[in-house]
């Protein structure tokens, strides 16, 4: 395991890994949330924001979360602050579990990680088809909101690793 | 009960306002804030769309510089596939270039027809410059097909500007900033291309499939069958949307669901430079020509002047011809009147003729019978069967050749 020197420059990136990884998943062209596979994509963002606010990961900031959504929405072409809306409403209803719980658990978290993506997709579908007339393909969304789903099991034994290395 | 009421309270609220200790911002705040954006980005005040201009001058930009390792790698996989395929590239290329020199010379004999058609039509023509524009982000959703090019209002690009990958159309310009625009490919859901397919000329619309193809919609049910499969489709330029007569794809009939597919020329996913036509309005050859044969009169306003006058001297020529044409025509039309009126009178005339004709022969008819049965049909003693001559019953027995009763 990599050990870092604690004040280290190293060690101060290794800390704002999470939030860098979120703006290059929304900066980049490589996109987890369309991998060009048929009937697959998740939204890497939806799970990287709600596992670390959920954990109150210090250094993750708010509004660098809606900053990056503004970002997202410039380079997908979707209407501005629509994903920062997103985003946001991610970071209360995980922050609202938060409070609520005095025994984390994984699966309760799964499960209901689960209803607030589908609550959101639906919220951005909505918006998207009923304000903005875009020509939306459901299905995208319901693939798209499954996988996310299945993958945040995934991702969270590595964030959880990560965690564990920054404490250890 | 009370007490766990109290407790969602305190949690929704501790969600919504409480900052921790490095939050600048509480999330309530930064709802509110992207709902008011959401609200604003829509309104079209100036300082708004120069505020978003600049927010994706950056974001474009910085997109660009992030995407550059993963660019690298991309191209460094698709260079080494080309290598590992170059001399059956190499072969199959020489053979499509002796086939697309003979497909030249045709070409340019029909664009120079076309372009004398053109000049024949209307005096003016079409004709485009085409800019070279980088590809800087090729940002794959699923929700949206788009791409950001490196040209913008700068170079005279315009909301609609049509955007090529050589020869083949990939789609138009949907936003513009100063130096870059979004293009929204012909494979995005919302993207509507009027086409039309040969051999048949058939007339339709292409719509994206979201995917990497297009599917023809808006066709009438009995034009389908006369889509043949890898038949041409062209854009019709119906709308001005797109112009006319730029290849877009050929037509995938061998699709599970019976749907019309249409196989774009180009692949959208490896577009790396592209070009954005923009037009202008050029008078021809011929104008030119004429223009400089009359060169007397070098203001443009008098030549126009003259040419509406001729145009007028014209029109009232070929009034006054109308006019006369019509007064002829009025004088024959009313004599064709009073001929058919003649006709009419005539033809009641044998109408009365023929009906008279009709009971005349009833009489002569009455009359041969009445010779042979007025014997039986008379009543001539007191208590006889027959009529009184004369009546309507006697006339009646004598038709029924004597017989009193039915």
């Amino acid at each position: 395991m990599i050990k870092f020197e604690k004040k280290n420059l190293l060690y101060k990136i290794y800390t704002w890994l999470p939030i860098l990884a979120l703006f290059i998943s929304v900066f980049n062209e490589f996109d987890l949330n369309y991998l060009n596979i048929d009937y697959f994509s998740f939204n890497f963002p939806f799970i990287l924001i709600f596992y670390f606010v959920l954990k109150a990961y210090h250094r993750f900031d708010y509004l660098l979360v809606f900053l990056a959504g503004l970002f997202n929405d410039t380079v997908v072409g979707l209407p501005l602050g629509l994903s920062s809306l997103s985003y946001i409403l991610i970071c209360i209803f995980a922050t609202y579990l938060r409070n609520i719980t005095i025994s984390p658990n994984l699966i309760k978290d799964w499960f209901y990680f689960l209803f607030i993506i589908s609550l959101i997709n639906s919220i951005n579908f909505s918006v998207l088809f009923l304000f903005f007339s875009y020509e939306l393909d459901i299905t995208l969304f319901i693939i798209n909101n499954f996988f996310t789903f299945l993958f945040y099991i995934v991702f969270s034994i590595f964030f959880k690793r990560f965690l564990k290395s920054l404490n250890d | 009960m009370a007490e766990s009421r109290d407790d969602f309270i305190i949690a929704i609220r501790s969600a919504f306002l409480k900052k921790s200790t490095k939050q600048k911002f509480s999330l309530l705040t930064l709802a509110f804030f992207s709902i008011f954006i959401i609200v604003l980005s829509n309104l079209n005040f100036k300082a708004i769309t120069v505020t978003k201009s600049v927010i994706k001058e950056i974001v474009y930009r910085s997109s660009f510089i992030v995407s550059i390792p993963e660019n690298f790698i991309k191209s460094s996989y698709l260079n080494l596939n080309e290598y590992s395929t170059f001399y059956q590239d190499f072969k199959r290329i020489e053979e499509e270039l002796d086939q697309l020199k003979s497909e030249n010379i045709s070409t340019k004999i029909i664009k120079s027809e076309n372009e004398e058609l053109k000049s024949l039509i209307d005096g003016y023509s079409f004709t485009s410059n085409k800019i070279l524009a980088k590809v800087i982000v090729d940002h794959e959703s699923p929700f949206l097909r788009s791409i950001i090019i490196n040209k913008g209002s700068k170079e005279k690009i315009k909301i609609g500007t049509n955007i090529y990958d050589r020869n083949y159309l990939v789609g138009r310009v949907i936003e513009v900033n100063y130096t870059n625009s979004r293009v929204l490919l012909l494979t995005d859901l919302n993207s509507n291309i009027p086409v039309s397919i040969i051999p048949g000329n058939v007339q339709a619309i292409v719509v994206g499939n979201g995917d990497k193809k297009g599917e023809i919609k808006y066709i009438k049910n009995d034009l389908i069958n006369k889509i043949n499969d890898e038949g041409i489709a062209y854009t019709s330029g119906t709308g001005s949307i797109f112009r006319s007569g730029t290849p877009v794809g050929t037509v995938d009939l061998k699709n599970e669901n019976e749907k019309i597919l249409i196989n774009f020329y180009s692949d959208f996913t490896q577009l790396k430079y592209v070009f954005a036509e923009i037009d202008e309005l050029m008078p021809t050859t011929v104008e030119i020509e004429e223009n400089n044969q009359t060169n007397v009169s070098s203001n443009t306003e008098q030549i126009k002047l003259d040419l509406i006058s001729d145009e007028l001297q014209i029109l009232e020529e070929s009034n006054t011809k109308f006019l006369k044409e019509n007064k002829e025509l009025n004088t024959l039309s009313n004599e064709l009147t009073k001929q058919i009126e003649i006709l009419k009178a005539e033809n009641e005339f044998q109408k009365n003729v023929i009906q008279q004709h009709d009971l005349n022969q009833e009489e002569l008819e009455f009359l041969r019978l009445n010779l042979i049965y007025s014997a039986k049909c008379q009543s001539k003693k007191l208590f006889s069967k027959g009529f009184k001559v004369g009546t309507p019953e006697y006339k009646e027995c004598i038709m029924r050749k004597g017989k009193i009763s039915d």
